[in-house]
């Protein structure tokens, strides 16, 4: 049986495979980016009888830069992609069961890709759903 | 006696307990009516219990895995199998009572879903048989 926190574990684990990008579980004080910050968004108990189940929904904030960079849209498009190394969805999916701690996951949509305050400063930034079946 | 909610029903196929894999489960058992209405009726139909049968419904989320659900219910197709289930725990009392139900399974859907969505299928198997039930025990 897995905890939130073993499958937020497991999440930055799979994220940490893209090459050059920064991963937390928790809310940074100061972001240095690009880096990926993973997050319960909600929890859906029992999905099936004898706590056979339940469904969490997390997600990903990944945020590359300031948004005036030039460079920074390129880079996030890049992980929003859904080949090569830099693909958030190939990398979360790549092990669908976060090493045995979840039955079974799927990186669903991305969402809000945009600009993001953060204390003083812009940053551009996306979010990923990640939909995670565990016991 | 107390109203519950549903979390905990025991599904037992064989010998095997799936709960965990069962999201849904219906039980419903049925007396057939036989009309005996005759001119004493005083003007209303009257009816006796004939044939009982049942039909038992589970949704199920799909799994292959070594002795998981769809691997135990692919060599049962065409055979009778006994369902054990009781609708509040595997613990049999006078409270939960246990049903020992034997279905002809006799549909069923391995292969199940849309793009995106966890592998679930519906099964609706009829009794075959008598269905008892008991209050002690375990599923």
């Amino acid at each position: 049986m897995a905890s939130i926190t073993d499958l937020r574990a497991g999440l930055a684990t799979q994220l940490a495979t893209i090459t050059g990008l920064r991963t937390t579980t928790e809310t940074p004080d100061t972001i240095n980016p690009p880096i990926a910050i993973v997050n319960v968004a909600n929890v859906n108990y029992d999905k099936s009888f004898a706590r056979g189940l339940d469904e969490y929904n997390f997600v990903v904030t990944l945020i590359v830069g300031r948004v005036g960079e030039r460079s920074a849209q390129k880079l996030l498009d890049s992980y929003v992609s859904t080949t090569g190394n830099p693909s958030v969805k190939l990398a979360i999916e790549l092990d669908r069961t976060l090493g045995g701690k979840c039955d079974t996951l799927r990186v669903t949509d991305m969402r809000n890709y945009g600009s993001l305050v953060i204390g003083e400063v812009t940053y551009l930034a996306a979010e990923f759903n990640v939909i995670v079946y565990a016991k | 006696m107390a109203k519950f909610i549903v979390t905990a029903t025991a599904v037992k196929i064989g010998s095997t307990n799936v709960s965990d894999s069962v999201a849904s489960a219906t039980l419903e058992l049925t007396s057939a009516d036989v009309d005996v209405t005759d001119f004493s009726s005083n003007g209303w139909t009257e009816v006796i219990g004939g044939l009982k049968s049942g039909t038992l419904s589970l949704d199920i989320h799909a799994d292959n895995g070594v002795g998981a659900i769809t691997t135990i219910l692919n060599p049962l197709l065409g055979t009778i199998a006994t369902v054990t289930i009781a609708p509040n725990g595997t613990v049999g009392s006078s409270t939960n009572p246990i049903y020992t139900v034997p279905v002809l399974v006799n549909s069923f859907s391995p292969v199940a879903g849309a793009v995106g969505d966890l592998s679930t299928f519906s099964v609706s198997f009829p009794t075959s048989g008598s269905v008892s039930f008991a209050t002690a025990g375990t599923v």
